[in-house]
């Protein structure tokens, strides 16, 4: 029976149900959204990295594992050295360059002979390898997102580089230059920002990134794993602040809408709130009303949230290809418990008013 | 000046069930009393004693009731008349436990009002007290059948489709059911509010000028189903109205005046 009279209530006023309705579902879609383009970008990133194919990264002392920071070179010559290392199979010193134009990204001038043998080589979609300095491999998701095609020209770093290949995506960054024209680039002739060593064997990860740090004291080396462990977002700076905030804007708006969409419901309902009292409901009878329509606002609102976060996944990916938005079901749970949460505590000061309301008054209410 | 007294048999009606045939042919089980059980005098289901009530509003008190005397017995059908601000809406609403009274003894069905909370109250009005006010108080997204259904369902018994279906067909709205408030004539809507307030075989129904947004026609059918609830269920009913013809159809009529009974 409450739960025909609360459809009834929130079929009556379909305005106000909307409203309340779509707030939630921004909240929740909101909550989802952030959390999955944060942590989206934080795991393709660390998956890129992972696909180079190395099992050890070696980096210049004092770098941070977020490795686009770190544009300060090594020697390419400490790479022979590596190289030397027992059970080193291959080392490929690369050097980044930050890409600014259209939007934020990493390329990677590398040496395409090493690299090929630490990454197990690229699987080229079309074209082939550099066949001039100023040539550029992409991956696919960077040809999809711009529409480019081999031999087409495009302006990265102030220059104009030649497509030769497109690549399957995955490793590491989706633009790859000769490491040649990279150093002319930054002015930094034989260096590096990373060597990528790859062992005889996965199982002698351990031995070996302890006999690099016998030979380089002072150098960063770190076994895949570890970064892996290290590219969440809870290591990332501020990231976990910045989803905080983001989080607490959407809970807000979620309880606020909630909040004034029961108050106004309680207020243009008095009467019938008197109408209940006299038929003798108690205060926790009248709370309960309240607090199930909110939760069936809420609970049409987590749907359209989830409904809403994959369209606008769908949306955001059509546009921006190479944005990885990742929707996990932990999250969405989360979320939708967050919203439930808002929810109650934004209704809980209304139903409690209209519980306290006394039945005269409320049945004289006009 | 005030003629109520605390002596029932002074009053000068009969306190005893006296069963009456019914005006239309409903079958009902009515309960009677056995022949050794009936007495001359029995306990009456509301007694108030100097009851007072004193609204406040701002910093100035406003006594709606300053000193009732009533004494009802089961059963009886009774009509409060007097003029607006008088305290009859005030005493009928001390008398539901809708609000407390400042002074003085409340005794309705053995309920001791004074000992009793805010939320004694309420579980004594879904059980014992069935209200049916001027302006019907439906609530107007429910059907007629739900509106009805839903004091059952807060009282907590469980739909009782036997009762539903008795009621129902006394008041003559079999038909009007699955309708909602607004698709209801104003007879209608008050005979479906008689029916919610009645579902759940209140030991008192309460009424508040039931006729007066009624034409004539209405009202008097409106006054006929309770009377005829009356006598069939020998429902207890206490009626406040302005029209002297409604107060006609009650078996006592009590007049009050600036918060005080002046007849009886």
């Amino acid at each position: 029976m409450v739960n025909k009279l609360i459809i009834s209530n929130v079929l009556h006023r379909p305005i106000r149900t909307a409203v309340s309705v779509l707030a939630v579902a921004i909240e929740v879609g909101m909550v989802i959204l952030v959390v999955g383009l944060c942590h989206g970008l934080v795991n393709d990133s660390a998956h890129r990295m992972e696909g180079v194919g190395a099992d050890i990264l070696v980096q210049p002392p004092g770098s941070s594992f977020l490795i686009a920071l770190n544009q300060a070179p090594m020697p390419i010559k400490i790479g022979d050295r590596l190289a030397e290392l027992p059970r080193v199979l291959a080392v490929a010193p690369t050097l980044f360059l930050v890409n600014s134009v259209q939007s934020l990204s990493i390329i990677y001038g590398l040496d395409l002979a090493s690299f090929d043998r630490v990454s197990g080589g690229f699987v080229y979609h079309s074209g082939g390898p550099f066949q001039a300095p100023y040539d550029i491999l992409v991956d696919d998701i960077y040809a999809h997102a711009n529409h480019s095609k081999v031999g087409q020209t495009i302006n990265l770093l102030n220059h104009d580089f030649r497509i030769a290949g497109i690549v399957e995506h995955g490793k590491g960054a989706r633009m790859y230059i000769p490491l040649a024209t990279a150093q002319d680039l930054l002015g930094a002739q034989n260096k590096a920002s990373i060597f990528f060593v790859k062992c005889t064997d996965p199982a002698f990860r351990e031995q070996t990134a302890d006999a690099i740090r016998t030979l380089l004291p002072n150098y960063s080396v770190m076994q895949i794993q570890e970064y892996m462990e290290l590219m969440t977002s809870n290591n990332l700076p501020g990231l976990n602040y910045f989803i905080t905030a983001m989080i607490g804007i959407a809970v807000g708006i979620g309880f606020l809408v909630i909040f004034l969409s029961m108050y106004t419901t309680i207020t243009e309902r008095t009467r019938e709130i008197g109408i209940l009292k006299s038929l003798g409901a108690s205060k926790t009878y009248i709370i309960s009303v309240i607090l199930r329509e909110a939760t069936l606002l809420t609970a049409v609102g987590i749907i359209a949230g989830f409904i809403g976060s994959v369209i606008m996944r769908k949306v955001l990916i059509g546009l921006f290809p190479t944005l990885p938005v990742q929707l996990t079901w932990d999250w969405r749970l989360y979320a939708a418990c967050l919203a439930l949460a808002g929810s109650m505590v934004g209704a809980f000061y209304p139903a409690l008013r209209a519980a306290r309301l006394d039945p005269v008054d409320a049945l004289a209410y006009e | 000046m005030p003629s109520h007294t605390s002596n029932p048999s002074a009053l000068g009606y009969v306190c005893v069930y006296r069963p009456q045939a019914p005006i239309t042919p409903v079958i009902l089980h009515v309960p009677q009393p056995a022949e050794g059980e009936r007495k001359d005098h029995v306990e009456p289901i509301i007694s108030t004693k100097a009851l007072k009530k004193v609204y406040r509003l701002g910093k100035v008190d406003v006594p709606a009731l300053r000193g009732v005397d009533l004494l009802v017995q089961e059963g009886e059908f009774l009509a409060v008349v007097g003029p607006s601000g008088c305290g009859k809406s005030t005493l009928l609403h001390v008398l539901g436990g809708l609000t407390s009274p400042t002074d003085g003894q409340v005794c309705v069905d053995g309920n001791d009002f004074r000992l009793m909370s805010d939320a004694d109250r309420t579980r004594f009005r879904r059980h014992k007290i069935g209200f049916v006010f001027q302006r019907f108080n439906l609530l107007p997204t429910l059907s007629a059948r739900n509106n009805i259904a839903i004091a059952q369902h807060i009282q907590g018994n469980g739909f009782n489709p036997h009762r539903f279906e008795i009621v129902t067909r006394m008041l003559g709205i079999e038909g009007k059911l699955n309708h909602r408030p607004y698709a209801l004539s104003g007879g209608e809507q008050q005979r479906v509010a008689i029916a919610r307030a009645v579902i759940c075989e209140p030991k008192i129904l309460l009424a508040d000028e039931p006729t007066g947004n009624l034409d004539t026609e209405n009202s008097q059918v409106v006054l006929d189903m309770m009377r005829e609830l009356n006598r069939t269920f020998r429902q207890t009913i206490l009626m406040i109205t302005h029209n002297p013809e409604a107060a006609g159809v009650a078996d006592r009529i009590i007049r009050m005046r600036d918060g005080r009974i002046i007849s009886d």
